[in-house]
């Protein structure tokens, strides 16, 4: 599969490259993972802001990976790693039409590198599909009418993306859904709320987001934040919540739940909950450095006051 | 603030302010004091410390995240396998052995800059010119140290014993397909010097590669890998490039004569001080692959804009990036 000339870039050599296929040999044999957590039980996120000094925001998203040690060359399951920078608000260029409100835009890329298949550099239907859900999770927080005509950027990156599916049955006979999406989506609200935290843009909440399934195993019993190759998922839903008005700005449900879907939506809000325990610690954090910092600063400054003017005598 | 209060609204700015107003006065008067320190508390020659760390991406064969003050690069390694059979042009066989990395294009580094690392480079744009030129260099830079060997490169076969052979013939080996790395680099935070971290990200990521046993099978006519983490080898690089960049600030304008003109090397400029400098000089050494070994020789030396940077100073370059490079080999050796 030749990819199409990309002049600006540096291009796969002209007779196309293939992904090396590995061969089942006994002595790597690949069990699916288990999921050890309880049903209600969220994996271990690490969260932190203020990563890009030259971005106005920035926040860093990871679930943390089992650690189980690798025995074969194929990775048996992926981490999630997310990073997110919040570029304004800043003035819209001049030729642009008026706006009462912050126009907000979102990039979502995944990295050439976070899944098993490699992928390209420019923006498939998917990741823009994802920027356009996370766009509307987003809107419903910023107080948009404090900034007319400004315009402010969130741009993702996931460095590694959550896996569709235990990939060895995707393999044999490819029922694998696109159930990693959800994962992300729920990572990428997650870590654009910090960002925008940290860039000062005011919001009426924090918006977190979480992820839950019906899986067929276990005689269908709903679970937080699936980890898709651990399960047999048949439904997942992900919503974009705020704690403390009780609101839905996002939601998104694939697969049949059918009569399980409003507990289905209770089992994401439960997530989305569990997730926000640590967003609203990261941000807390980083505002008490960021007050620290001020306050140091500060004192610095009567003290030595007159020493470090001198280092700036400003002439001609 | 109970400061303000005491002395009253103050007439002076803090220094953040300076910088933003007055860039250019701002630096030169750091330059210009007698104990001269640039505003980001450097001294002139002085690069920033790297942190480098190695084998965190787990869908990639060799991985690195390299942080050098503020800017952070992250590259991801991975091998993709070239058959023999498709390539449209093989290779003559008086092709240096050499050259064959670069005849086949078995090696791919792309620099992305719109990640966001910096407000000037926003996504859906295409990749800007600077992109390009530095995914250029660090392409150029790898297939001129050949730094990786293509013997790691060939995936080779033993052709079984035909009736037509000579009986006391060796058995014929052919390279049925190549192993092509892609190098993705990823710059998460940009605050000037992409190029020195970004090289240094792909040494480290390419270090630390592994790819797996491949064979052919004459069977499936494919090319099969091991799974088996004791089966695959790592990436042996023959040389280790390094790039140390160095910035001019000057006072020299079109209004005043050239010999008034002041001018300053700074080491590995940092985003502000990159905005003021108008001439560069990037210095590429290429040394042994580990500590202490081999000889370190130059591999290129480029420079760019302004005439300040002569013979003389393109020697103190050279001594300070020898140096340095040492410096960079302890800190990849110790990993």
């Amino acid at each position: 599969m030749a990819m199409l000339a990309d002049r600006r870039r540096m291009n796969a050599p002209p007779g196309g490259t293939s992904p090396p296929v590995f061969a089942s040999l006994p002595e790597a044999k690949l069990t699916k993972p288990i999921r050890t957590r309880n049903p209600d039980e969220h994996r271990k996120i690490f969260l932190r802001t203020g990563v890009v000094p030259s971005a106005s925001g920035s926040a860093y998203y990871e679930i943390s990976p089992s650690n189980t040690p690798r025995q074969t060359l194929v990775p048996s399951s992926s981490s999630l790693k997310i990073t997110c920078t919040v570029h304004g608000p800043r003035p819209l260029p001049r030729n642009a039409a008026f706006s009462s409100n912050l126009l907000l835009t979102t990039h979502v890329k995944f990295a050439p590198f976070a899944t098993r298949q490699r992928r390209g550099y420019v923006r498939d239907s998917s990741e823009r599909d994802l920027g356009v859900h996370l766009e509307t999770a987003l809107r419903g927080v910023v107080i948009g009418d404090r900034w007319p005509k400004s315009g402010c950027e969130v741009v993702i990156t996931v460095l590694e993306g959550e896996e569709d599916g235990w990939w060895a049955d995707a393999e044999e006979g490819g029922k694998a859904g696109s159930w990693g999406m959800m994962n992300v989506l729920a990572g990428c609200i997650t870590v654009a709320s910090a960002a925008i935290a940290d860039a000062g843009v005011d919001c009426v909440d924090l918006v977190s987001g979480g992820v839950a399934a019906l899986t067929a195993e276990r005689n269908g019993e709903g679970v937080l934040d699936p980890c898709p190759s651990e399960h047999d998922i048949k439904a997942a839903c992900v919503v974009g919540y705020l704690q403390s008005r009780d609101e839905v700005t996002e939601m998104w449900m694939k697969g049949d739940a059918g009569s399980g879907s409003e507990a289905l939506i209770d089992n994401a809000v439960k997530a989305a909950v569990l997730t926000r325990t640590v967003l609203a610690e990261a941000v807390k954090e980083a505002t008490e450095m960021k007050i620290g910092k001020t306050s140091e600063a500060a004192v610095e400054t009567t003290n030595t006051g007159k020493g470090k003017t001198k280092d700036i005598q400003m002439t001609g | 603030m109970a400061n303000d209060a005491e002395t009253g609204p103050g007439l002076t700015f803090p220094q953040d302010t300076f910088a933003k107003l007055t860039p250019r006065p701002y630096l030169l008067a750091h330059l210009k004091h007698k104990t001269p320190v640039r505003p980001n508390g450097r001294q002139q020659n002085e690069f920033r410390q790297p942190t480098i760390n190695t084998g965190s991406l787990t869908h990639s064969n060799g991985s690195a995240v390299v942080r050098v003050g503020d800017t952070a690069v992250v590259c991801g390694v991975r091998g993709e396998i070239l058959l023999a059979s498709d390539i449209p042009h093989p290779p003559s066989d008086d092709l240096e052995e050499q050259d064959l990395v670069e005849e086949l294009g078995l090696v791919v580094p792309n620099l992305e800059l719109s990640t966001g690392c910096s407000p000037a480079h926003i996504p859906g744009n295409p990749p800007t010119s600077l992109a390009q030129s530095l995914s250029y260099r660090i392409s150029a830079v790898l297939h001129d140290s050949h730094c990786i060997n293509p013997d790691d490169l060939r995936i080779n076969y033993t052709e079984p014993k035909t009736e037509d052979d000579l009986p006391d013939e060796p058995p014929k080996e052919v390279t049925k397909a190549y192993w092509t790395l892609y190098i993705d680099i990823l710059c998460l935070a940009l605050d000037g010097n992409a190029f020195d971290a970004a090289l240094l990200a792909v040494t480290a990521a390419l270090r630390d590669t592994t790819l797996p046993k491949a064979w052919w099978d004459p069977d499936r006519e494919s090319i099969l890998c091991s799974p088996v983490v004791s089966d695959s080898r790592s990436l042996r690089l023959s040389t280790m490039p390094v790039a140390s960049s160095f910035a001019v600030f000057s006072t020299a304008s079109h209004l005043k004569k050239r010999e008034e003109a002041q001018s300053w090397i700074l080491a590995d400029a940092d985003g502000f001080e990159e905005e003021l400098c108008d001439e560069t000089l990037t210095v590429v050494l290429n040394s042994g692959p580990s500590t202490g070994s081999g000889t370190t020789s130059i591999l290129k030396i480029e420079k760019t804009g302004g005439t300040y940077i002569g013979k003389d100073v393109t020697d103190l370059c050279v001594r300070q990036a020898s140096k340095r490079t040492s410096d960079i080999k302890t800190a990849l050796g110790n990993r």
